[in-house]
This record gives C-alpha cells, structure tokens and sequence, in this order.
C-alpha cells in the first residue's frame, strides 16, 4: 500500500508515523511530499530563528535520521495536480506517481489585502508564515530601521517583537478597538496592548492600513493609515491571519469539495475516494456546524487521527475541550474553553493582580457552570481547567480550588490570595 | 538571524563557535596552562597580599560567578525558581569556596572548601589527608559525601549540588550563561558521555580505593599496592582533576557549551545522576500543551533532547539533568515543571533492566 502525504508540517508527520506505528516498511510505503523545507520544522518557532535565539536546524522537532529510521522517504517538490480516478498526483519537477491513499495537510497561507498600492511594490511587505517568509524578513531587516506592522492578532504581536529585537521601530497597527477581541475581553486587550507599547512600540488601535506607497526602487516607503497619516517604513509586515490553502486545487483534474477549508468529515475524508486531508487546511463538518481550525494542538490531533482513518480504522474526531496558548513578548497566555465569545448572559469573575500584568478571567453560563478561562503572566495546568469545564463547576468552587491548577515554578507560585476581582454579566 | 551592528555581530560571533569565541578559548587555555603550570602568577597574587596564586584564581573565579550571578537574577528576574537558586550560588562560592577558607588561612588554620564533597574531591577521603583534616572537616567529608548528599539526592535529586553548591555547576550557570546552547544534543555525544562519565566515576572509585587500601595495609606491606596507588592517585590527580575539571571544562565554554565536564566526566555528578533516578525529582510534562519549538532542547545544558519528552507528553527524570531549570523557563507556553513527587507517571517505568539496557538515559 502506497501512502502519499502532501505537506511536512505537524498533520502530515504526524500521520506518517501513525501509520508508520502499524505497517512496517513491507506492508506500507510512505512519502511525505513538501516544497517549503526538506525536512519538518517547528513553525511556532520562527520566531525564535528570527531572533537569533536558535539556529535553524534547531527548529527540527525529529533528527534528521528518524525518517530514514522510520523508512519515511522525503520528497522536495511541489504537488501541482490531483487525479483521484486515476489515483495519481503530478509533481512540478518530478511528474507523475501513483498513490493508494492521499493525504492533503498542506496548511494555510497568509491572507492577504489587495490594498492601493500593493501591486505597485515589489519589494518589502512580509509574513511570518513560511520558512521562505523568515528569509525575506531577514534579509529585509539588514535594510531597515521602521517598520509597520498590521493586524492584531497571535502571529502581528510575534511580528513585533522580532523586529523590536532587532532594533527596528515599529509601528503596529490594530484594527480592533482593544487587542485581539477575538480571544481577549477588554481589560485584558487593553491591558496587552500597554505591554507591548511599553516595549517601545507605537500601537495604534482602531487604526487601519489605507495604502502602500512605494519608493522609486519598488520597495516599500511608506503606508498611510485611514486617518491619513503618512507613516515612513522600509518593511511592512501583514498578519491578518491565515486561510486554509485551497486555490490551488480548482485547477487540478480532480478537485476536492472546498469550502472556508477542505471539506472533510469526522474521519478527515474528503469527498474524493481514497483521499483526505487534515490540519489547517481542512475544514471539518461537524453536522451542526463546519469548523476551520488552525493551531499547533489541532493540526497533530487531525494528522494522528487521519492517520488512523488512512489505516481503515473508525476514527470519528470528537475535539476535547479548547484549549491554546500564545506569549505576548513577556506575558505568557492559556485559554481553556469558551471566552471571548461567551453567550449573553455568562457571568465573568475578573481578577487583577495590582501592580502587576497578571489577571485571570472565568467564565460561567447562566446556570453558573464555569465554560471558560482566558489566565494571563502565570502558568496553568490547562488540564485541570479542561476538567472543571467537563465537570460543569460552579464559579465558587472553581475560585476557591484555582490554586490547584496553578503550575508556576517553584518558590515562584503567584500568591492568588493578593488579587483583587470584579464580576460582571456580561 | 543576528542583530545589526558591530555589538550585534560580536555578540554572535563570540556565542555562536565565531572566531572570537575561538581567541577567548586560546585565551583561556593560555591562562590555565599558566595557572597550573608555572609560578608566574604567584608574584601577582602577593603583591594583592594574597598568600598564593590559588587565591587569586579563587578570587578570579568568585568575580566570574558574582558578575555572571547578577547578570543571569537580571536577565530571569521574573524567575523566582532562578533568582533563588543563583543566590544561592553566589553565597556558597563566595563564602563556602573562598572566604572560608582563604580567611582560615590568614589566621593560619587549614583550608577547608565545606562546598566540594568526594568524589567531586576524591582527596578529601585520602586517609592521609582525614587524618591530618581538622576533625569537623573529616567527619563532614565522610558523613557529608556518603549520606547526606545521597539522600538529598533522593529527596531533591542532584540539582540540590549541581546546580544550588557546586562551584563547577556554579560557573557555568553564571559566567558560562551565554554558552549555554553549545552544548551538543546529537546521538553520538550522548554516547560518548554515557561511557565517559562512568569510567571516570570507576576510576574514582578505584583510586579512592587504592590509595584507601594501601593507607590501611601498610605502604611497607606491600610496596606493590603503595606504588600502583600512588601512580594512580598522581595519574588521576593530573587527568582528571588538572585537565578534565581545572582545565578543559572551563576552556572549553565558548565552543562545547558549558557543563564538559560536568556531563562528561565529573564522577559526583555520575553518583548522584543514579541516585536520582530513583528519587523524587522529576520533570513533569503539561499534556499536550508542547508546541515542539525547541527552546527547552536548545538551552538544556546536559544535552538533554527535551522537546522529545515534552511533545510526547512524557515526563521524565534524566539522571544527567543538573536540574538547572532553564527548559522550563525558556519554555514559551510553560509546558514543564521541576518538582520532586513520589508517585510517578505510568509511563516511566523504572526496572534494572532498563536501567541497564539504556545505562544513564
Ligand atoms: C509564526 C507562527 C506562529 C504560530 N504559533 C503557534 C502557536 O504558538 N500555537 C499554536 O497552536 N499554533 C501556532 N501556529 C499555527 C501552527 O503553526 C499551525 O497550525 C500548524 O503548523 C499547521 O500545521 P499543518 O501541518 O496543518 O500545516 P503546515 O505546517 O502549514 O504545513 C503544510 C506544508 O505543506 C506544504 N505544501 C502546501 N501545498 C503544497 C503543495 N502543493 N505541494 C507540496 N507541498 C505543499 C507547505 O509548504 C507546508 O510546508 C503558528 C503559526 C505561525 C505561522
Ligand atoms: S533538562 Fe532542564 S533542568 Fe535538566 S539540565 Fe536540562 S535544562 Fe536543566
Ligand atoms: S520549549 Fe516548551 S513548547 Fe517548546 S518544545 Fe520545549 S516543552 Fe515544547
């Protein structure tokens, strides 16, 4: 049985070895195809590559032997067409190879705005997605000493800090009126937001990019906002998010169904035999609703499972409660079930530390069962938090044991005893 | 990528195996061969009114540790696990590793280094040197490196010495900071340790041993044993203390990574690895919170691949780890905890056998 796997991020790899679990290297061949990089890399860490802090190999999650270890064979190319009557796909440089089983996990690229403007500059709007991303920033960095960023989000705030680490003024533009309304309530947003001005970013809320202004040369000169400034930089860098990396299907021979994603099932197939897809390119229908999920923890989960699916097994996927995690330069974030967009009526425990950037937020429906917690400056065991949701605890309970599922370091316990609170219906 | 500028590119070139990490290794191989090999220092070191140049390279190696101390409180001051245990530091090298003894010997006293335990200092048990010892100094040479560091270990494993005591422990991570991530993490090191950090803890054991034994029967008995002890001590006395803890674990920082000799050949550092396999300290992994970046990996100074437990949500007890607790304070989502518990996670499984197969892992 021939697997072929499209994409070397976390899904595909993980669904490589899955299988890899099962079938020895007789019963199955499998391929991981990527044109990013030869090998997997940990792109929650580009950042830190960007910062000097670790050398690019580094990001290697696996030693480079585990493949061949694990008779997993690494093909750099590009997959430019999908036959899946013929169960075949074509490479860009290395043409046809049949498959068995086809696994697209090929991710999300960087959404993007055809502002004025940006057709004209050739040179100098970055992302922070790709290993090719991290190469043009860096070589974009030697040249630069202001810098705009745009978009509020997980990836603009990583974005900032880079550029802030290597001395480059950085104007970061918000489009939102306090930061990141999407996972944050309001102190807490604005409260990030003072974070990162304090690391010398000029932070502009409620401000939106209006156009590009290129130089003579086709690099970016300058931006103007929609008050109409005229803000002068010699990079800029859009994190707007990311969209599930579909346009490229419409042209094959085979199309799979897409929608905001792929179109999968529970059990990551796609509606085309014999091939499926998973991590954040999928889009999953869960019956009552479709969801896109791009993150690390949901992209291994899919990829494991998928593996599974490819194996014959019965996979439905059925996600545990939410849970991410992110750092704001210095703020480190946990957030466990449903936060920012709580229903109407949920209640909210707020709780400060004065003086110091550590808050933690629970939320509670309307029959007081706790479904969320946004933790931000001290460390959490997400798993306990996980249990209460599941449990359906009562606010009070929850605050009084809150101690329990603190995980800081050593001598280094946050003393939650000193907080001040404030609840709110929300 | 590096930051701009020339201190940008220093600061690079000095942390990344550059040519001037290069020229301050030559510089510190210079000053050590010096150091112990000729007497050049010694005019220096009287005329600062020290009495001889071991105290000048005692008070050269406390500067290193207060300065390198400060600079790590300051850099991890958020940290209070860091800024305790670097406290620490500083105080057992500035009082226990220096002043102590260099005060003891300005009013004529033996000096005693209370902070270097057998077979950290296999001299320490030298019969000979027990019995000319002032009788606190032997009975805590003997009760302190048989029992009570042990059984620390049980309870703290041997961070409790590697990384709160020990001066070598304690000037790599100091001064030693910024070298931190050279320290290599591939297959064939963790092989070469695993061999050459146990033979040096027989060859400990076989000199203490020896030169026990041959203390006890009688150099007169049998001239024999005298001599194979006395080549022995001398040979271990050059090798591995001279060159493998004085020389070559210093030198080496700004191209190895601090902690040579510490993970490859330091024979306490063996000892207690074992004792804390068995012990309470752990490791403990958050479940799948590890975004597999690699900060944990990068910055361990043992070598420890500790992304590979973290991404498989396993917690461990590695007996190398010094317990330094840098993976869980690089770590950006907080993702592992030191911390010493009796109950243990199913997964670790702990048999003899296991022990065995993969020796020291
Ligand atoms: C800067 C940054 C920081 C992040 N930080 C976090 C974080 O802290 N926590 C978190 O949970 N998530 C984070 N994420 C999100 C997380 O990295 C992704 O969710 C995850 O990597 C998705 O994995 P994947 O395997 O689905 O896809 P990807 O990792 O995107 O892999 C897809 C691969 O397929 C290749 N490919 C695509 N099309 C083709 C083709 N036609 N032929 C051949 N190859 C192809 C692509 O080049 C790519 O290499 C971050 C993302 C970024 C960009
Ligand atoms: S595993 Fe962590 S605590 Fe142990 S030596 Fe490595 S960095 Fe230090
Ligand atoms: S630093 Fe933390 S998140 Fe990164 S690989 Fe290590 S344990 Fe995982």
């Amino acid at each position: 049985m021939d697997y072929t796997i499209v994409g070397n991020g976390v899904a595909g790899i993980e669904a490589a070895f899955k299988i890899r679990e099962r079938w020895g290297p007789e019963q199955a061949s499998i391929t991981v195809i990527s044109d990013e990089t030869d090998y997997f890399f940990s792109r929650t860490a580009l950042m830190y590559a960007y910062m000097n802090k670790m050398r690019r190999r580094d990001l290697e999650p696996h030693d480079r032997q585990a493949y061949e270890r694990q008779s997993i064979e690494l093909v750099r190319d590009r997959v430019v067409d999908i036959d899946a009557d013929d169960q075949s796909i074509t490479l860009r440089d290395d043409g046809r190879r049949d498959f068995d089983r086809l696994l697209l996990a090929v991710g999300a690229k960087p959404r993007m705005i055809q502002w004025p403007g940006v057709d004209e500059t050739d040179d100098g709007i970055v992302h922070l997605v790709s290993m090719q991303d991290l190469d043009e920033c860096e070589r974009l960095t030697w040249t630069t000493d202001e810098a705009v960023v745009v978009g509020g989000g997980l990836i603009g705030v990583e974005l900032v800090e880079c550029l802030r680490f290597h001395g480059v003024d950085v104007t970061f533009l918000v489009r939102e009126p306090y930061f990141w309304p999407a996972g944050l309530h309001r102190e807490e947003g604005e409260m990030i937001q003072q974070h990162i001005a304090s690391h010398g970013v000029d932070v502009r809320m409620g401000e939106e990019l209006a156009e590009v202004i290129p130089g003579s040369e086709g690099r970016v000169e300058a931006i103007t906002t929609d008050t109409g400034e005229e803000i002068p930089c010699q990079m800029l860098g859009i994190a707007i998010g990311v969209t599930p990396r579909t346009d490229w299907l419409d042209s094959t021979t085979t199309p799979p169904s897409c929608g905001r994603g792929i179109h999968v099932d529970r059990s990551f197939q796609t509606d085309l035999d014999n091939v499926w897809a998973a991590g954040d390119c999928c889009e999953i229908d869960f019956g009552d609703e479709t969801r896109v999920e791009t993150i690390w923890y949901t992209a291994e989960r899919h990829g494991r499972l998928a593996g599974l699916s490819m194996l014959g097994d019965d996979v439905t996927y059925d996600p545990p409660v939410f849970f991410n995690s992110s750092k704001f330069l210095d703020i480190e974030y946990t957030t466990v079930g449903t936060v920012a967009d709580a229903p109407d009526g949920s209640k909210t425990l707020f709780r400060r530390m004065p003086d110091e950037e550590i808050t933690q937020r629970i939320i509670v429906d309307e029959q007081d069962q706790v479904i969320g917690f946004n933790m931000l400056g001290s460390r959490w065991d997400h798993t306990i938090l996980q249990q209460w949701i599941r449990e359906r605890r009562p606010l009070d309970w929850v605050r009084d044991r809150l101690s329990n599922a603190q995980f800081d370091v050593e001598f280094g316990r946050v003393p939650l005893e000193r907080m001040n609170e404030e609840i709110r219906r929300l | 990528m590096r930051q701009k500028g020339t201190l940008g590119w220093l600061k690079h070139d000095v942390t990344h195996r550059g040519i001037t990490a290069w020229l301050l290794t030559g510089a510190l191989l210079a000053f050590y061969l010096v150091l112990y090999f000729t007497d050049w220092l010694t005019p220096i070191a009287k005329s600062l009114g020290l009495i001889h140049k071991w105290n000048l390279y005692g008070a050269l190696y406390t500067l290193a540790i207060v300065t390198g101390g400060i600079y790590v409180i300051a850099k991890y001051r958020d940290n209070r696990y860091q800024v305790i245990r670097t406290s620490v530091v500083i105080f057992v090298q500035s009082t226990l590793a220096f002043s102590v003894p260099y005060v003891l010997e300005l009013f004529n006293q033996p000096a005693v280094y209370l902070s270097y335990l057998w077979p950290l200092e296999i001299s320490i048990l030298y019969p000979k040197n027990l019995a000319s010892a002032p009788v606190y100094f032997a009975v805590w040479a003997v009760v302190g490196s048989i029992l009570i560091a042990p059984i620390l270990g049980i309870f703290y494993g041997k961070r409790w010495y590697c990384s709160w005591v020990c001066g070598c422990g304690g000037l790599a991570n100091t001064a030693g900071e910024p070298f931190r991530h050279l320290t290599p993490t591939s297959q064939g090191w963790w092989n070469f340790e695993k061999y050459a950090v146990h033979i040096t803890l027989v060859l400990a054991l076989l000199t203490t041993g020896l030169v026990g034994a041959s203390y006890l029967i009688g150099p007169e008995q049998s001239p024999v044993l005298a001599s194979y002890a006395n080549s022995l001590q001398s040979w271990y006395g050059l090798l591995v203390v001279t060159i493998l803890s004085g020389i070559v674990g210093v030198v080496l920082y700004p191209i190895g990574g601090t902690r040579v000799w510490c993970r490859n050949f330091c024979p306490m550092a063996a000892i207690l690895g074992l004792v804390q396999k068995f012990g309470r300290f752990r490791i403990r992994v958050k479940d799948d919170m590890c975004i597999s970046c690699g900060m944990c990996t990068t910055y361990c100074e043992m070598g420890i691949d500790v992304r590979e437990y973290a991404q498989n949500n396993q917690d461990f007890t590695r007996a190398a780890c010094v317990g330094c607790g840098l993976c869980e304070e690089v770590c950006p989502r907080g993702v592992l905890h030191l911390e010493n518990e009796w109950d243990r996670d199913p997964q670790e499984s702990l048999t003899m056998g296991a022990l065995l197969e993969e020796s020291y892992k």
